[in-house]
């Protein structure tokens, strides 16, 4: 009987996890990870240390190769995974390979969403979600100290703001609704958290106070390389705008699956979809709450690893249910400091 | 890295213009300043089967070899380019086609790229297709790729693709310079992950001297040339034809003069005809057209006429593998054909050497009035490498050319037994050199003579004469390299593995072994004193060499009743460094484990 073919889609933390747990699990069955990435799995929260002259990606992997290829893990990257064939369980990359499973995990987690109004500036703007960003972003602010507006902000956003006050570089924040996201905020505490990120030295600026964002530009000969003008007239140099707005899960290839939707991938707290092979982990889904009658999403590194291994340990013949276990608490500490859970991976 | 030290391996199917992609990579290294080896795989299959392999290497150090590991890999057929993935070194690159019309029949080569590889993926055909109309220029737009990818200078490709296609027309060029800038941009705008990285070249040009990118068979052209030769017959076969199909290029341009024979037989046969008649004049062939000249290679050694035979080996025997490297025709020269006939064998080991070893081969054929047979092999024959070539050509003119003696008075002897074996040579209208030429064994005067104690002072003769060849002016006999006192191992190599000996050497120094090599131009007459004193020196002496029997090696120890360390090997491409590297470490009694490249 040919061996188990586990397939993976998505090489973030969920992705990983699930790998070596089903490595641990089933040493005999095949195991393929398929990600739109150039690199292997690194970790993305060390990604401000970029700014602190880390430059060599190397240096950011989890596993090195050799861990791939000792646990016979198959990675396959530069990969985009473009449908799903659930009644035949295959899988079709973009290149226009078919690859046949017989469990499949998506763990694509999710990328950055951006406001409509703003998505015809995307080019002028800077993400923050991968190496290959992160270094362009280094790259683009000059070496004395640059500036950085950033719109929106989220906890992403604001723990890179840290890094770069800390290593020289100005942030404004142009700050909204999402700017503590995945926290929920009280409005009552909300100023408290506002002069906490001011106390770290990020200059806020009140979306509401300025209208929001009516254009982002080139800047002029001479100038910083972007100028952000807001509906009241008033504009910021910057050398570089970033968009924090949270993120989107990333289930596009799975729309003639037919397995249930809302904004993520819905499963159960198994993490299994609506298809009895298929399971989803991570940020890509919605997990069925009991508590809270509803499907919901759970954000932060240890819930995301979590789920990676549940998913896999009910892949290979388990039945736990995902238990989250990280406090989604916003703090301020005793120095006026802002503490999240989120943060607290070191 | 510190020094640039990168290969590059391009593979593709026959038709996909691998090859073509290979040579214009290779001379715009050249130009931009990097040395060049390089060596180029391709099927027998015609047009759009088989397996095309473009390998080079660039540095700013001399190298002596290709890498076992490639730096960068090029796919421009996954399925012929999937077997290869695993010679792309940890951090090193692989580029291949992103969007691909079918997949290999293994999957694509994305599910083949082993983790600690970069993988890049390019939209090649669709970048030709907007580029040109058409996906012909599928090479270029990869070719652009990468050197956008490692910010080649853009304008050395631009002068050799307008080269390189301008007999096509000028659309065609101008067409795939397009081809090239749309990979160019695409390869420059691509973050680069891998570390490889080109430092600075070193145009380091000797005044006085010119930098070609030149393979074997080209530098055995070139070599020919400056040598003044005169009249060249051949029969086409892989790997010598394209000395022929140059050689036909050129000489008419020079007023010389080329004949395709109808076989090896009358090639020979007119070679040693022209040379009779005083000119300078060769064949070449490979191993089973070597089979068919033999008799008349005796006929040359007895009649003493000087002839130049070029032989470039392939896998045999007969029909064998023609397109694949060996060096099993050592025997063949050496000892081929009928009764004792000595000739002289010399061996390039390098492309440069191809150079001097053909235009000297003409010096000796003429100066000791013998056939001269210079050892190539498919590896060296399609090696590419960086030459610096003097504007002067190095080699001494006809000796028919330079103002000789007239008459050579009453009593010629064509054959006569002097000091040395060199007797004075008549050619047809040297007034009073009427003389006897046959197949036969003679006197001096050349008339038909068995005693026994004739044969005997004519082989003596025919023997002693070679030994000038061991001392001839400004010819590498022998070269030591490495440590000069004793070692713990020598390698004593000949032909084209000399280069990989010397990698192997370079890697055992590093590792602590007293390592020395030397190599073996001269192959007959056999230079047993330089030989012998470098085996004196060493504890142990290894031979590697690409032939199942160790050809080299029988003649070493029978010649000098000494021992060596035979290395044998017949895959059909050259030795594997690790392979050598391997041996040393053994005789050295090093156990240490086989190190990656
Ligand atoms: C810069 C940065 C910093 C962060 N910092 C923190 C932090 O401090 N604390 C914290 O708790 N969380 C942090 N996060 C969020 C955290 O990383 C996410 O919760 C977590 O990465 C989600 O993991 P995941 O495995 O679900 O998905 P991801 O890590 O997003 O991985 C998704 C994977 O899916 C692949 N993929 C997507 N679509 C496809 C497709 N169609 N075909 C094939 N492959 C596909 C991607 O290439 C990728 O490999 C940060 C995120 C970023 C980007």
């Amino acid at each position: 009987m040919s061996e188990r073919h586990h397939v993976i889609v998505g090489m973030g933390i969920t992705g990983n996890e699930a790998a070596i747990t089903l490595r641990r699990r089933e040493p005999q069955s095949r195991i393929t990870i398929v990600t739109l990435a150039s690199l292997l799995f690194y970790n993305r929260y060390d990604l401000p240390q970029v700014f602190r002259g880390k430059h060599d990606w190397r240096e950011f992997l989890v596993h090195p190769p050799a861990f791939y290829d000792d646990n016979r893990i198959t990675v396959r990257r530069n990969s985009r995974v473009s449908n799903v064939d659930p009644l035949n369980k295959v899988m079709t990359l973009e290149h226009k390979e078919d690859i046949p499973y017989d469990t499949l995990l998506v763990a694509t987690g999710g990328r950055g969403w951006i406001p409509e109004e703003l998505a015809e500036f995307r080019p002028l703007m800077q993400g923050f979600g991968s190496f290959e960003q992160a270094i362009t972003v280094a790259r683009a602010l000059p070496e004395g100290g640059g500036r950085v507006v950033m719109l929106g902000g989220d906890m992403i956003g604001l723990d890179l703001a840290r890094t770069l006050i800390d290593t020289g570089h100005r942030v404004t924040l142009v700050a909204g609704e999402q700017t503590f996201w995945p926290h929920q905020v009280p409005a009552e505490r909300r100023p408290a958290f506002v002069a906490a990120l001011e106390a770290m030295g990020v200059e806020v600026v009140e979306q509401d106070s300025v209208g929001g964002v009516a254009q982002i530009a080139q800047g002029a000969k001479g100038l910083p390389a972007r100028r952000v003008v807001f509906r009241d007239g008033s504009e910021l140099m910057a050398d570089v705008v970033m968009p924090f707005y949270g993120i989107q899960p990333a289930i596009d290839f799975m729309g003639r699956t037919g397995v249930d939707v809302e904004r993520g991938l819905l499963v159960n707290p198994e993490l299994r979809t609506t298809d009895g092979s298929i399971w989803a982990a991570g940020d890509v889904c919605q997990i069925w709450s009991q508590e809270e009658n509803r499907y919901r999403f759970y954000y932060g590194w240890r819930n995301v690893r979590a789920m990676g291994e549940v998913a896999a340990g009910n892949m290979t013949g388990g039945n736990d249910a995902f238990v989250a276990d990280q406090d989604e608490k916003l703090e301020i500490d005793a120095e006026g400091r802002l503490v999240s859970p989120f943060w607290e991976y070191a | 890295m510190d020094a640039t030290d990168i290969q590059i391996l391009i593979v593709g199917s026959a038709g996909d213009g691998t090859i073509a992609a290979g040579n214009i990579l290779r001379q715009a290294l050249a130009e931009a300043g990097y040395k060049v080896i390089s060596f180029d795989v391709y099927p027998p299959e015609i047009r759009g089967f088989g397996k095309c392999i473009a390998r080079m290497r660039a540095t700013i150090a001399q190298a002596y070899s290709l890498k076992q590991q490639s730096d960068v890999m090029l796919s421009l057929d996954d399925s012929h380019a999937i077997p290869h993935v695993g010679e792309v070194r940890d951090w090193g690159a692989v580029l291949y086609e992103s969007k691909p019309v079918a997949n290999a029949p293994q999957g694509h080569i994305t599910g083949h790229i082993r983790p600690g590889q970069i993988p890049y993926g390019c939209a090649i055909r669709e970048i030709s297709e907007k580029a040109t109309g058409a996906n012909r220029s599928r090479n270029i737009v990869a070719l652009g790729y990468l050197a956008g990818l490692y910010g080649l200078p853009r304008e050395a490709f631009h002068a050799i693709i307008d080269r390189q296609f301008k007999k096509r027309g000028a659309e065609v060029a101008s067409v795939n310079r397009k081809a090239f800038d749309e990979g160019y941009a695409a390869g420059a705008g691509a973050f680069k992950l891998d570390d490889v990285a080109f430092g600075p070249p070193q145009p380091n040009v000797a005044p006085g001297t010119v930098v070609e990118m030149i393979n074997g068979n080209a530098a055995v052209v070139k070599g020919c040339l400056d040598a003044g030769i005169d009249c060249f017959f051949g029969y086409p076969i892989t790997p010598a034809t394209t000395i022929m199909e140059r050689l036909a290029t050129e000489m008419p341009r020079h007023g010389k003069r080329l004949v395709q024979t109808e076989d090896e037989i009358s090639a020979i046969s007119a070679t040693i005809g022209a040379g009779f008649a005083g000119t300078r004049s060769a064949t070449a062939t490979s191993g089973p057209g070597l089979s068919l000249m033999q008799e008349m290679l005796g006929l040359g050694t007895m009649a003493e006429v000087p002839s130049v035979v070029f032989v470039s080996q392939r896998g045999g025997p007969s029909t064998g593998m023609p397109t694949k490297t060996e060096q099993s025709d050592l025997n063949s020269a050496l000892f081929g054909g009928h009764g004792d006939a000595p000739r002289i064998v010399m061996a390039p080991t390098n492309v440069e050497g191809c150079y001097r070893c053909a235009g000297k081969a003409f010096e000796m054929a003429e100066a000791y009035q013998t056939p001269v047979i210079v050892l190539l092999d498919l590896y060296l024959s399609n090696r590419y490498e960086t030459v610096a070539f003097g504007q002067k050509s190095p080699f001494e003119p006809d000796v028919n050319k330079r103002p000789r003696k007239q008459d050579l008075g009453a009593g010629y002897k064509r054959f006569a037994l002097v000091e040395g074996g060199v007797s004075p040579r008549a050619v047809p209208g040297d007034a009073g050199g009427m003389h006897i030429v046959t197949g036969l064994e003679h006197n001096e005067m050349g008339r038909p003579a068995d005693s026994a104690e004739m044969h005997l002072a004519m082989c003596d003769k025919r023997l002693d004469k070679l030994k000038g060849a061991l001392v001839h002016p400004d010819f590498t006999v022998t070269k030591r390299f490495g440590a000069m006192g004793k070692a713990a191992v020598g390698l004593l190599a000949w032909g084209s593995t000399f280069g990989e000996c010397l990698e192997a050497m370079f890697q055992a120094e590093k590792e602590g072994i007293d390592c020395a090599a030397m190599k073996v131009v001269m192959l007959s007459p056999f230079p047993e004193e330089a030989v012998s004193a470098f085996m004196d020196d060493c504890a142990a002496v290894l031979v590697p060499e690409l032939n199942h029997d160790g050809q080299f090696a029988r003649l070493v120890q029978g010649t000098l009743g000494r021992k060596v360390v035979k290395l044998t090997r017949v895959p059909g491409v050259p030795m594997r460094v690790s392979d050598i590297l391997g041996e040393i470490r053994r005789l050295a009694g090093r156990n240490l484990p086989q190190a990656a490249e």
